[in-house]
């Protein structure tokens, strides 16, 4: 492998990607953001995954490997273009991959995608069923995503798809949903409830985007960090305060300020802090002998701080 | 654990920078700490008022679980949400009632082996306090002490409170691929094949086996794991069932509604048991091997074993109640 190309990669995890791929291989990468100082002989081509230009530059540049970061995950823009920008965008990645013979394409989902659902087991394996969009349809692209790049898999016996679910992420730079959650004060919680939930630091899920490259991984895989933990602790460790509500009362003002955008995603996330939603990942672990080399302590310490490396 | 206070940097935000600085003192909010600090100080004058007897129970509870063997994580959590602090309280409350209330009387115990294990018994009596019962029974007078996974109703986790309560004590929602996990972890855990049907039936089906469901027994051979039956009596008199109101539970998305002698009569206190005296035997282990993706008549073989057991101890126990009075004493 000797040039690989990172969809995203002015995101926080694009960069940590980047830098540990950076000086083994050749690296590219397109995002519509700017990454002003990108470390030496790394190559950023602003651009839009929907454009043709996106196209001309994997055709040109014809990378082995493609690390699919590039994804709208917030809920600032029309959910329409968030639509566009994710299914549309990755249809393309895996398409090209075809055409221009990349060998291996590492689509980064989500544990999301199953859901957050009472009957849960603790533990779902990649064979469980994607449920999200029964609960929380606003995100059903992640669960498109995802089986997109499963219908590649099994199309394509030749190309190296990898889609891996990670579970929640904590980081100082990544810009994940739980992190926005934790990063309150007053952190509003279902009364009456309180799943456990793991996490992952920023720095592992690099790390294992890199393994499932070495590895040259095919297939599905959870990614799971340290452990788990109710999500009062998480609370607590993260020097916040939960401030359980009656659900009723949370779903609707949730709902409420989602739509003056106040608050940073819809009412169907509420689910995600009320049943468990729990990852078995020894799939990863057995293919690739992934070990986090944080731990829950240090993942809670660590989020958060520099709050300032994105400048 | 040692934490090391962080530097701060020029953050943008007043809100953000009141967090930083709680960190910076301590790992957290001093909301939070405060919050610790009441229910700290509640938790000690509850003590100062409590029974000396209780004072022991608790003792002893403190000293049997240190014994068991549990895998946790840096904050007291096991891999399925028990957490010994939490589940101190529960087993504090179940061991009052198994002691003092339902007085349990327990054979056999000493028959569960080490490692993993399936105990399988009888349901019966409108809310699981059976299985609270034989739990806290292996809990307190099982060597090693251990503690038993139940398989909790789908409907459980919606729940609030109920959920946390039963989660922290090292129960679990009873889907196949958690009992496969816990297996495969050589943890001991306990199933109603029965269910529903056998725990919200009238009382005069008491006693009466329902249709035993074919699961467990799947997974016991998938995971070549020893069966220990387990018979109860006692359970059928705590909360007689007079009727289960299939619709109103369907429109409360509960498996079962059911009326007893004295629930919904007498409102709240309807819910409080009868302080029938329990008796808990448990049986042999039986070992089964075979195919556990079988046809379901094979499986249902196997199931009639141990279904025959557990009638078979019932029956013997039933035997020796021979008054009304013998329901109680």
């Amino acid at each position: 492998m000797r040039r690989v190309l990172i969809t995203g990669i002015s995101g926080g995890l694009g960069r940590l990607v980047a830098r540990r791929l950076h000086g083994r291989v050749e690296v590219l990468g397109v995002d519509r953001a700017p990454w002003r100082r990108p470390p030496k002989g790394i190559r950023i081509h602003p651009l839009d995954l929907r454009k043709k230009k996106f196209e001309d530059l994997i055709r040109t540049e014809r990378p082995d490997a493609i690390v699919h970061l590039g994804f709208v995950r917030h809920f600032r823009t029309e959910p329409a273009l968030r639509h566009e920008v994710n299914v549309l965008g990755t249809r393309r990645v895996l398409e090209y991959a075809v055409e221009y013979g990349v060998r291996q394409v590492v689509v980064f989902s989500s544990s999301y995608v199953y859901g957050a659902l009472p009957e849960n087991s603790y533990y779902l394996d990649e064979d469980a069923p994607l449920n999200v969009s029964r609960t929380y349809p606003e995100v059903r692209d992640l669960a498109e995503v995802d089986m997109l790049a499963t219908a590649f898999l099994w199309r394509h016996p030749d190309l190296g798809v990898v889609v891996l679910r990670p579970v929640n992420i904590l980081g100082p730079t990544v810009r994940s949903a739980i992190s926005q959650y934790l990063r309150m004060e007053y952190v509003p919680t279902v009364l009456g409830f309180n799943p456990m939930m793991q996490f992952v630091h920023e720095e592992d899920v690099a790390d294992a985007i890199v393994l499932a490259l070495e590895h040259e991984l095919r297939g599905i895989f959870n990614l799971v960090g340290p452990g788990a933990v109710p999500l009062h602790v998480a609370i607590r460790e993260t020097g916040g305060v939960p401030v359980p509500l009656p659900e009723f009362v949370l779903r609707r003002t949730i709902r409420r300020l989602f739509r003056w955008r106040l608050f940073p995603f819809p009412d169907g996330a509420v689910d995600f802090v009320k049943y468990p939603c729990t990852l078995d990942g020894r799939r990863f672990v057995a293919e690739t002998g992934f070990r986090p080399r944080h731990s829950l302590p240090d993942v809670f310490a660590k989020f958060g701080r520099g709050d300032d490396a994105w400048r | 654990m040692a934490v090391t206070a962080p530097t701060v940097p020029a953050l943008p935000s007043a809100r953000v920078r009141g967090r930083a600085a709680a960190r910076a003192t301590s790992r957290h909010h001093p909301l939070v700490e405060l919050a610790d600090e009441l229910a700290e100080s509640t938790g000690r004058a509850l003590r100062a008022l409590a029974p000396s007897a209780v004072l022991r129970l608790e003792e002893e509870i403190e000293e049997r679980l240190a014994r068991v063997p549990l895998r946790k994580n840096e904050y007291g959590y096991d891999p399925w949400g028990f957490h010994p602090a939490v589940a101190r309280r529960i087993l504090l409350l179940t061991s009052l009632f198994y002691r003092y209330y339902f007085r349990v009387e327990l054979a056999g115990v000493e028959r569960l082996p080490a490692g993993r294990v399936l105990v399988v018994a009888n349901h019966g009596g409108q809310i699981a306090l059976d299985a609270a019962m034989i739990a806290t029974g292996v809990f307190l007078e099982g060597e090693p002490p251990r503690i038993l996974r139940g398989m909790g109703e789908y409907w459980l986790p919606r729940v609030p409170w109920i959920n946390i309560v039963m989660v922290r004590s090292g129960s679990v929602v009873g889907t196949p691929k958690n009992c496969l996990d816990l297996l495969h972890r050589d943890e001991a855990v306990i199933v109603f094949p029965e269910g529903v049907r056998g725990m919200n039936k009238p009382y005069w089906q008491a006693y009466r086996l329902q249709r035993f469901g074919l699961g467990f027994m799947r997974l016991a051979l998938a995971t070549r794991t020893p069966i220990v039956p387990v018979a109860v009596v006692g359970s059928e008199e705590q909360a007689p069932g007079i009727a289960n109101l299939r619709s109103v539970a369907r429109l409360l998305g509960m498996p079962a509604f059911p009326l007893t002698l004295t629930w919904p009569w007498l409102g709240p206190l309807g819910l409080v048991p009868f302080p029938v005296k329990y008796r808990i035997t448990f049986g042999e282990p039986m070992e089964f091997s075979g195919d556990a993706h079988a046809e379901d008549e094979a499986i249902e073989k196997l199931v009639r074993q141990v279904k025959r057991r557990i009638r078979t101890m019932l029956d013997r126990m039933l035997e020796k109640r021979k008054t009304i009075l013998s329901i109680f004493f």
